[in-house]
């Protein structure tokens, strides 16, 4: 078992209710989709697993360590191997994509080393290895904000590789793209979940999630509402989470 | 439509305005009354004076005068000195001594107090000024005359020998002339050359004030701002001390920094510096921590999920994103720092200021006029500079 979640609950300062006591275990290999309306928490349950968000009670155990007790640089040390991919990328623009690129790598690098930019042999193949492996070994020395959407996400996915993570976890990654665009990108983290790297993505269009998932959650309200096999996740079942106004998973 | 009738009708009397009560009216009156109540008082504390504005005393007039003829040329000042004696009584056996130069006889060139002598010039400089000056034995000095040679260099100036002091009435005296003239190329005057080094000091002092602002501003901006600290408690009680001592050090000028560091490090430009550069810190301090607040926090993110620290994320993901602001406050400050830096001089802290304070003192304007006409041009000349840097980077 690579990630166990216990308990998991969130209450924002503001007092909003974005997780409540979920709990699902992840295997190595597994493709899950974080299934759920806009609002129903996925951001919010992705984010507290590599603490990006403070959960407010509950766990997160990797590997058998238990990340929610981790501290600074034990916390740091544990991060390097989730990946992790967003919605709107969360490049910096300004910087070259090669740039972006090896900054997946900073949790494996001294502080005085990476401020002076001196990154080894190795990483510095690493990152050209992956770049390649995103078809954008050509745009390496490129500004990241010429790249079009599609491209700047794959740039995202360099990033994330560039840890050697045992988890990758993908918040919207096709939302903020065109629909055709988004086969591409899912195909990538296909690619790389069958490669061992276990994935966990968040996705609000039921279809896609059936195309590419091993496993379906479906989050509402902060509650974690199914979890099975996606041929299981039927109309019907589809009905009972969201109500009978929720769209049909075949759109 | 009735209603409608009513308001139109409403609208044309204005009943309510019409009618004030008296209590509105006292209430405006002694708004009023307060209103010309702070200004008499303001103009009379500020001793506004139109009468004083009209009528300038005549002094201005040189001034203005002075201010379009700075002291900034000059030539080289030559002289040329010629020492012929003249002996009290006549004495022919007696040796003359300390005699210099050519082109100059006394007739005669012996005699008593009171005789008639006629010092001539013949193959001198021509068309140049002099003076006369008769000496006695012990070195004391009269002047006799100015003049000017005539276009053959010649002169002629007939007197009778000046009274002397009781007990040098005797022995050898002598007639001292002295041409002087300018020549040569044109050069800076004195006044120009010191303007000049004061001047570069001015330029030095507003860099190295700048220089050391940014240094240590960068590292406060990031101390003093919320998305970089607000993540932990003690964080936060850092950004609020950070910036509590921004605002202070903000609310100070200065000029008053820079009259506290002459008492510290007494009076010269270090003063100024350490002036400069704190109000820079400052000013830069709060400009800086604002542009990090406003940056993009999708990076931030991202580089700290990988794993990173804080240092790192900050070179990583915020640096790149606030690098564009900082050179625009930067290239802002800069142009504040060369006008701060050429009037900081004025209580002491170095620079073109402490010329100008000084021969304004001794009412020498020509020399106070240079030191103006620089601190313009070279104000001017940076503003332009800086705009053009502004354009090349950002
Ligand atoms: N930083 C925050 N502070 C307060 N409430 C938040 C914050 N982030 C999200 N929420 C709320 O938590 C709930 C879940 O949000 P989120 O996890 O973003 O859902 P999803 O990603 O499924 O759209 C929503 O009601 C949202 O308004
Ligand atoms: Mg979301």
């Amino acid at each position: 078992m690579l990630l166990e979640v216990k308990n998991l609950t969130k209450v924002y300062e503001d007092g909003t209710k974005a997780l409540t006591n979920v709990s699902f275990t992840l295997d190595e290999g597994e493709f899950v989709v974080l299934l759920g309306l806009s609002g129903s928490g996925k951001s919010t349950l992705l984010r507290c697993i590599n603490r990006l968000v403070e959960p407010t009670s509950g766990q997160v155990i990797l590997n058998g360590k238990d990340l929610t007790a981790a501290g600074g640089a034990e916390l740091r040390y544990m991060r390097r191997d989730i990946g992790m991919v967003f919605q709107h990328f969360n490049l910096v623009r300004r910087s070259s994509v090669l740039r972006n690129t090896l900054s997946g790598r900073l949790g494996y690098n001294s502080t005085l080393r990476s401020i002076l930019g001196i990154w080894s042999q190795a990483d510095q193949q690493r990152a050209f290895q992956n770049l390649e492996r995103v078809g954008l070994l050509n745009k390496a020395f490129n500004r990241a904000d010429e790249l079009s959407g599609g491209q700047q996400q794959r740039v995202g996915i360099a990033r994330a590789l560039m840890q050697e993570p045992r988890l990758v976890l993908a918040d919207e990654p096709v939302a903020s793209l065109d629909p055709v665009l988004s086969h591409s990108i899912l195909k990538y983290l296909e690619d790389l979940n069958k490669e061992g790297i276990a994935v966990l993505c968040s996705l609000h269009i039921p279809s896609l999630a059936r195309r590419y998932a091993t496993r379906v959650l479906a989050l509402n309200n902060g509650y974690l509402m199914f979890d099975g096999k996606p041929e299981e996740l039927d109309n019907a079942k589809f009905k009972e989470i969201y109500g009978q106004d929720a769209e049909s998973l075949e759109e | 439509m009735a209603k409608d009738k009513d308001t139109d009708k409403k609208r044309v009397l204005k009943p309510e305005r019409l009618d004030r009560t008296p209590l509105q009216i006292s209430v405006n009156l002694i708004l009023i009354a307060l209103f010309l109540l702070t200004y008499t008082y303001g103009w009379r504390v500020t001793e506004i004076d139109i009468s004083k504005l009209l009528s300038p005393p005549d002094g201005l007039k040189g001034l203005v005068s002075d201010l379009f003829h700075p002291d900034i040329i000059s030539r080289d000042a030559k002289t040329y000195r010629v020492y012929r004696t003249y002996l009290i009584p006549c004495d022919p056996t007696r040796e003359r001594a300390g005699e210099v130069g050519e082109g100059v006889t006394l007739s005669p060139d012996c005699g008593n107090i009171g005789d008639i002598v006629t010092i001539a010039g013949e193959g001198l400089r021509p068309n140049t000024d002099g003076t006369i000056a008769w000496r006695t034995q012990q070195g004391g000095t009269k002047i006799l005359a100015q003049f000017k040679t005539d276009e053959n260099g010649s002169f002629s100036f007939t007197t009778r020998v000046p009274e002397a002091p009781p007990g040098q009435t005797k022995g050898q005296h002598g007639a001292e002339v002295i041409l002087h003239w300018e020549e040569g190329s044109l050069q800076l005057s004195e006044t120009a050359r010191q303007v000049l080094d004061k001047m570069l000091e001015t330029i030095f002092l507003a860099l190295m004030a700048t220089t050391l602002g940014v240094v240590l501003a960068v590292p406060v901006s990031f101390l003093a701002a919320r998305n970089v600290m607000g993540t932990t408690r003690v964080g936060m009680i850092i950004y609020f001390l950070v910036r509590l001592f921004l605002n202070i050090l903000r609310s100070v000028e200065t000029l008053i920094w820079a009259l506290i560091f002459i008492v510290w490090v007494g009076i010269g430009p270090f003063a100024g510096v350490l002036a400069l550069t704190l109000h820079s810190i400052a000013a830069l301090g709060k400009l800086y921590s604002e542009a990090v607040e406003s940056i993009d926090p999708g990076p931030v993110e991202a580089v700290q999920a990988t794993g990173a620290n804080r240092i790192q994320t900050v070179v990583y993901a915020i640096l790149p994103q606030v690098l564009p602001p900082f050179l625009a406050f930067t290239i802002y400050r800069w142009d504040i720092n060369v006008r701060m830096s050429t009037v900081i001089g004025l209580v002491g802290g170095g620079g073109i200021g402490f010329l100008l304070i000084q021969w304004i003192n001794l009412i020498q304007y020509r020399q106070a006029a240079t030191a103006v006409w620089a601190i313009v041009i070279v104000v001017a000349a940076m503003d332009y500079f800086s705009a053009w840097i502004r354009e090349k980077l950002i």
